[in-house]
């Protein structure tokens, strides 16, 4: 995942200088034509020296004059201009600025001289006028002349492949470049691009050095800031988990005076039989409330893992027996006949746990039984073994539940997990905690009707996978 | 009557809540305890002991000028009684805590009065045992001191596995000890495969403390759990 996000980056680089480099080119190409096109554009003065023919007229002796326009282009130009008589070579015409040093005769081999290159360093054009040759002279470092005009034709015809050429070995050394240069980016990048990618996980630091000293010192406070961040929501969290444990240890002592008395007044012979069944109702209802809140505390301390796990190897069977014996003895008026049956292989099942959590759990669903079954019910507790998991199945024969009750129940999460508003349908805590125990060792819970439907009942099934090493100590 | 000598023990409640002192002073009156004193600070707790000399104390953990651990200690330095912890502090570190000091038990508020009787019933028993070695039960008595079963004024010893496992049923009378806890009782530490053994065990026990052992009224079993044993004068 790193070297893809680095090879990434770099196949994006290489396709960027590609793209500069092509464009660069295409632009260079169109800013040379423009350049050199402007330039061309005077005719690089023999132009000029064509149109001086036209405004020089014959005064019919064999003398010549120059007319007004003529003057004007020589001296917007500031250039001389003579005209070169055919055969003879002398020159018939000159103009008035025409420099001393410029000869008035003019050979064959000089003209074709002249005309390739320089008269004394002044640049030449000319132009024919008739048989006879107008030769200007421009003012010195006007123009360059190239005297050697012409090219091996082969050079010309290869002109396409050499460019591609070029072009390639362009690229190639642009590249060397590139991947010289950008050998150091990527080595600078690479930490933090690990950085950043592990922030999420732990608390990260990268070495504030070299290129991008500024982004590592950004992930640096990132990555503190969201360790900060974490820590304060734990505190947050565990002062909740503190407040709730504070709340429902108050309500303990007080509760106590409820519980005892209700019940006393309960079994209190003397009173009549309203007033004792009014203490009944007492009396049950503060049982819910005691569950309540044992259930909140644990719930909260379960939620923010801040409830120790004592883990150590138990017999599940045993614990079950145990959680349901102790039921069963508080069971006074034997309202809930409660039995347990150990399937085969399942009796000296051995798994990693925590007798007590499993014990809540376990007693939890019971109780779940009792609440909802005022009346009295029928209680079937099983553990079995098979398909590589140990499961604890328990189920009531009493009202049951509806369908889309138990959809509800299987898909709804319980307020203290949900952010929602407080309208929304909730369920008790008995079961969250089942949930979370059951999850903490690793397990996952079911919940169904009873197996005769037509009789309702609700059942809870808790499976617990068998792991290799819980044969160890 | 016999059940009554656990009646006359002298019974010490701590907690620095009156309104909860009263109520299980009440409890305990109307079940038959008739010797009981209260303290609702360290201090007084103290006082009584050294001059009342409780043979059961029943602690809060949290009190005005001391926490209830540091009072069993102080207890437990000059007086050899048992102590039950009952108290708000449910968490499992104090419950810990509470019985690894070694009270004899922990229970956590709120509870039912039945549930308190019952737990005290079981720490006097235990702690107590050897000043009531004769059990009654329906149709036979257990002596326990002399390991016999007194039925029909004939004495009928019991083995070591019969005499452990009788105990165990006895310490926990009325309630329901598992399979598991007699194993373990019986055979120690490792209890895994003697659950057959323990049936036969069962079998033999019945046939010297019930009239009728295939249809038993002292010993009953609890389909799946395990035995619970009542007393006679418990009905």
């Amino acid at each position: 995942m790193r070297n893809k996000s680095i090879l990434k980056l770099v196949s994006r680089f290489v396709m960027i200088i590609v793209c500069s480099l092509l464009v660069l080119f295409v632009l260079n190409i169109c800013l040379f034509i423009g350049v050199s096109f402007q330039g061309v554009a005077s005719g690089g003065g023999w132009q000029v020296t064509e149109e001086l023919t036209a405004e020089l007229q014959e005064n019919g002796d064999g003398t010549y004059f120059v007319s007004e326009r003529g003057k004007q282009i020589l001296a917007e130009r500031d250039a001389w201009a003579v005209l070169v008589q055919d055969g003879t070579g002398d020159v018939v015409w000159y103009s008035e600025n025409l420099p001393a040093e410029i000869p008035l005769h003019y050979t064959a081999a000089q003209i074709s001289a002249d005309t390739l290159g320089y008269i004394e360093d002044y640049p030449t054009t000319t132009a024919a006028r008739e048989n006879d040759l107008l030769i200007m002279g421009h003012p010195k470092e006007t123009y360059w002349k190239s005297m050697w005009n012409t090219y091996d034709l082969s050079l010309i015809k290869n002109l396409p492949r050499n460019a591609v050429m070029i072009f390639l070995v362009n690229l190639l050394v642009v590249f060397l470049i590139y991947a010289f240069s950008t050998s150091g980016i990527v080595r600078y990048i690479r930490p933090l691009i690990r950085g950043i990618e592990a922030l999420p996980e732990e608390r990260v630091y990268v070495r504030e050095k070299g290129l991008f000293t500024d982004l590592a010192h950004s992930v640096n406070e990132a990555s503190e800031k969201l360790k900060i961040q974490e820590q304060e929501l734990k505190k947050k969290e565990r002062a909740r988990a503190n407040w709730i444990s504070g709340v429902s240890h108050d309500i303990r002592t007080p509760l106590s005076m409820v519980m005892g008395y209700a019940a006393q007044m309960e079994d209190d012979a003397e009173l009549p039989d309203e007033a004792r069944k009014r203490a009944q109702m007492i009396r049950l209802q503060s049982v819910k409330m005691k569950n309540l809140v044992n259930d909140l505390n644990l719930a909260s301390k379960l939620e923010y893992q801040m409830q120790p796990l004592h883990m150590e190897r138990i017999s599940l069977a045993a614990v079950v027996r145990q959680t349901v014996a102790e039921f069963a003895n508080l069971d006074f008026e034997e309202k809930y006949p409660i039995c347990f049956e150990a399937k085969e292989g399942s009796g000296r099942g051995m798994i990693r746990g925590d007798k007590d959590l499993l014990c809540r759990a376990i007693g939890n669903i019971l109780t779940n039984s009792q609440v909802h079954n005022p009346d009295g019910c029928g209680i079937m507790v099983e553990t079995d073994a098979g398909d590589g998991a140990f499961v604890i199945r328990l189920e009531d024969d009493g009202i049951g539940i509806g369908e889309e009750e138990l959809q509800k129940l299987q898909s709804t999460p319980h307020y203290m997990m949900s952010d929602g508003g407080v309208e929304e349908p909730r369920h008790g805590l008995g079961l969250l905690i089942v949930r979370q125990i059951v999850a903490a060792h690793g397990g996952t819970v079911l919940l169904d009707h009873g197996r005769q439907e037509e009789k309702g009942g609700f059942a809870v099934e808790m499976h617990f996978p068998i792991k290799e090493n819980d044969d160890e100590t | 009557m016999d059940f009554d000598r656990w009646k006359q023990k002298r019974i010490l409640v701590v907690d620095d809540e009156p309104g909860l002192l009263q109520m299980v002073v009440s409890i305990l009156n109307q079940d038959g305890y008739t010797q009981i004193k209260t303290a609702g600070t360290m201090r007084e707790a103290l006082g009584v002991c050294q001059e009342w000399m409780p043979e059961l104390a029943i602690l809060d953990v949290m009190l005005p000028d001391g926490d209830g651990f540091f009072l069993f200690e102080q207890i437990k330095s000059f007086l050899d009684i048992p102590i039950l912890f009952l108290t708000a502090r449910g968490e499992d570190s104090d419950r810990l805590h509470g019985l690894g000091l070694g009270a004899d038990d922990y229970l956590v508020k709120p509870f039912l009065p039945k549930e308190l009787l019952l737990r005290i019933g079981i720490i006097l028993r235990r702690f107590y045992k050897d000043e009531k070695p004769v059990v009654t039960l329906k149709g036979s008595q257990i002596d326990f001191s002399r390991a016999e079963v007194i039925r029909g004024g004939e004495r009928i010893p019991l083995t070591a596995k019969e005499f452990e496992i009788l105990q165990a049923l006895y310490r926990n009378a009325g309630r329901i000890v598992t399979i598991d806890q007699l194993c373990e009782a019986a055979w120690g530490d490792n209890p895994f495969g003697y659950e057959n053994s323990l049936m036969a065990h069962i079998r033999r026990i019945r046939e010297k403390i019930e009239e009728y052992p295939s249809s038993p009224v002292s010993l009953l079993t609890v389909r799946g759990l395990g035995y619970k044993l009542t007393l006679a004068d418990k009905e």
